[in-house]
């Protein structure tokens, strides 16, 4: 029974992840023109693929942007939730309704969200954003120029992200022991001085798996690279998946495929995920109590 | 007289109360009427000309409602195509899903055997590998196989990509049901596997009910297989749809389809929600779901 229950689903495993990931890191050490083209044509050339890929001027901006994803946009994400959060959890009225509305933008298809961002709230015509500006007496902003694109692009993205990684704190919070903040209160500590003793302390483990969801998503960032420059892949937002696509199947500036390298791309990615996993573990120890 | 003071008394330190959560309040309702304006712009764009958005007039309805934006959308760009190739998708692979699921996770939860535990740590690192890592060896595969340009080729992918966290969450569930369940059947002569079907799989019915919606909504928001998959009109999902909608209004200008077309991708997702909230949101908090 034991291996019939198993069978499809350790399949699938082999099929979806062992052998593809295998592949891929193999793949990343040869010269390969076409995705398609049969192991014989492989030619192995060992870690040029990554030389070559590490000082194109394209990967490098992408990279760039990633990492600025993360960290501005990370800091922004991060302190937001928790600020909704801490609210939430304060006993306001409402909660469950705020809750949904916050996290609302997650269950939208990324694509409609982004049509919503792109299309209506950073329109100069009719935009939401300039229409306010106006409102205030302010200066219309060409949102999707090319200097503003990659902060439109940025305010976007954490406003649909925000909900999720507040659920997680959310949750975290809501494990404290209720009598931690009685006793502290008893002894006179302010709310202020509750937050910083107790709740960010012991949330300690919940900032690690938020952050580890975190950097997994801004190294996986694509869709909204993508939506925000539909037709040519722009340099202010360009991700290393969209460049990891264009050298793959072919886009903008690529004159021969190389799907070498675009294993590489993946491999690279993939590691930056490994190595953020492994310091996250190792800086960030787990609470003694188990929340 | 007595009465009287004490109930101003009460008055006065409701609305202290209240006023010290004043800026709480304000930040989420700020967030809230934000999103709500989005959404609700989006909708009362769907309903008018494309004049009407060019121009900023669109929560006048001055040409009346708009219904025929739905029609054009859903008949004349293709969305009753997407959407029901989207519809196809989401129930075929969570059906498939399920079916290989639950019985892995059952097995794996309530039986010890050699290789147990390496199989749960291999669906949770399999959990955070990126698609990257895995799609060019697919591609190539596919291509060799004759699967391209079929829709069963995005279910099979579909199916085997969620194997992994459906799994390990189930895991959960089946590891909180009770032995003496299964000690019962068995004096009472019944199959290990007639138990499994007969009282395990109702018993772990809430279980199966959450992954479930989370299932659907991961298949039906998927971009990244469909963009590379799903090449043609007749096989694109939803999100693929939009994206080639969002092109394609660069030369038609047809706005009021457009997001129309979002309204119809959104609804699914957002009637699902509607009722079921409460009960994504205890799965994120309970397991911590991938974003």
């Amino acid at each position: 029974m034991i291996v019939l229950f198993l069978t499809p689903a350790v399949l699938a495993f082999g099929l979806m992840f062992l052998y593809p990931v295998t592949r891929t890191v193999i793949m990343s050490m040869f010269s390969v023109k076409n995705v398609t083209d049969p192991v014989s044509t492989w030619q192995f050339v060992g870690l040029q693929n990554f030389i070559d890929i590490i000082s194109n001027v394209t990967f490098r901006r992408a990279m760039m942007n990633i990492l600025r994803i993360w960290l501005v946009g990370g800091i922004f994400t991060l302190s937001i939730s928790l600020l909704f959060a801490v609210i939430l959890t304060s006993g306001i009225k409402g909660k469950r309704f705020f809750r949904a509305v916050i996290y609302l933008p997650n269950v939208v298809s990324a694509v409609a969200l982004a049509i919503m961002w792109t299309q209506y709230v950073f329109s100069s015509k009719y935009g939401l954003f300039n229409h306010v500006i106006k409102l205030f007496g302010g200066k219309a902003v060409n949102w999707m120029s090319s200097g503003m694109k990659f902060w439109s692009m940025l305010i976007a993205f954490i406003f649909g992200a925000v909900g999720y990684y507040m659920l997680i704190f959310l949750s975290g919070i809501e494990r404290i022991p209720a009598d931690l903040y009685e006793a502290a209160t008893i002894d006179g500590a302010s709310k202020i001085g509750q937050f910083r003793h107790i709740t960010l302390p012991l949330l300690r483990s919940v900032f690690k798996t938020n952050l580890t969801f975190w950097t997994i998503n801004t190294i996986t960032f694509f869709v909204w690279s993508k939506m925000f420059s539909p037709v040519d892949s722009e340099m202010s937002t360009m991700a290393p998946i969209v460049y990891m696509m264009n050298l793959v199947f072919g886009g903008k500036g690529i004159t021969e495929t190389k799907a070498g390298s675009g294993a590489a791309v993946g491999v690279l990615l993939a590691l930056c995920v490994l190595i953020a996993f492994t310091l996250f573990n190792v800086l960030i120890k787990d609470d003694e109590i188990e929340l | 007289m007595k009465t009287k003071h004490a109930k101003a008394k009460n008055q006065d330190a409701g609305s202290k109360l209240r006023l010290s959560q004043l800026p709480a309040y304000l930040i989420v309702v700020f967030w809230v009427i934000f999103t709500f304006v989005l959404l609700g712009w989006i909708f009362a764009a769907s309903l008018s000309t494309s004049r009407e958005i060019y121009t900023g007039e669109v929560l006048k309805f001055a040409s009346g409602f708009h219904f025929d934006n739905y029609i054009t959308a859903w008949n004349s760009q293709n969305v009753s195509v997407f959407f029901m190739n989207s519809v196809l998708y989401a129930t075929v692979s969570l059906i498939g899903i399920q079916l290989i699921c639950a019985p892995a996770a059952y097995v794996l939860a309530r039986f010890m055997f050699k290789g147990n535990k390496l199989l749960k740590n291999c669906f949770i690192v399999a959990m955070s590998i990126p698609s990257i890592m895995v799609i060019l060896p697919l591609y190539s595969a596919a291509v060799q196989m004759h699967l391209t340009g079929t829709r069963s080729l995005l279910i099979i992918l579909y199916i085997c990509l969620n194997v992994p966290f459906t799994t390990t969450f189930l895991l959960n569930f089946f590891g909180s049901l009770s032995h003496t369940y299964e000690e019962a059947a068995a004096i009472d002569g019944c199959t290990p596997i007639r138990t499994f079907w007969k009282i395990m799989m109702p018993l772990a019915q809430p279980g199966l009910v959450t992954v479930g919606i989370f299932n659907f909504l991961a298949v039906w928001n998927e971009y990244f297989m469909a963009m590379i998959f799903a090449s043609s009109d007749s096989l694109k999902n939803v999100g693929m749809g939009l994206f080639s909608m969002v092109q394609a209004m660069k030369s038609n200008g047809n706005m009021g389809g457009l997001f129309a077309a979002v309204v119809i991708v959104f609804m699914p997702t957002f009637i699902i929600y509607l009722f079921l909230s409460e009960k994504i949101i205890a799965g994120i908090t309970a397991g911590g779901v991938k974003g």
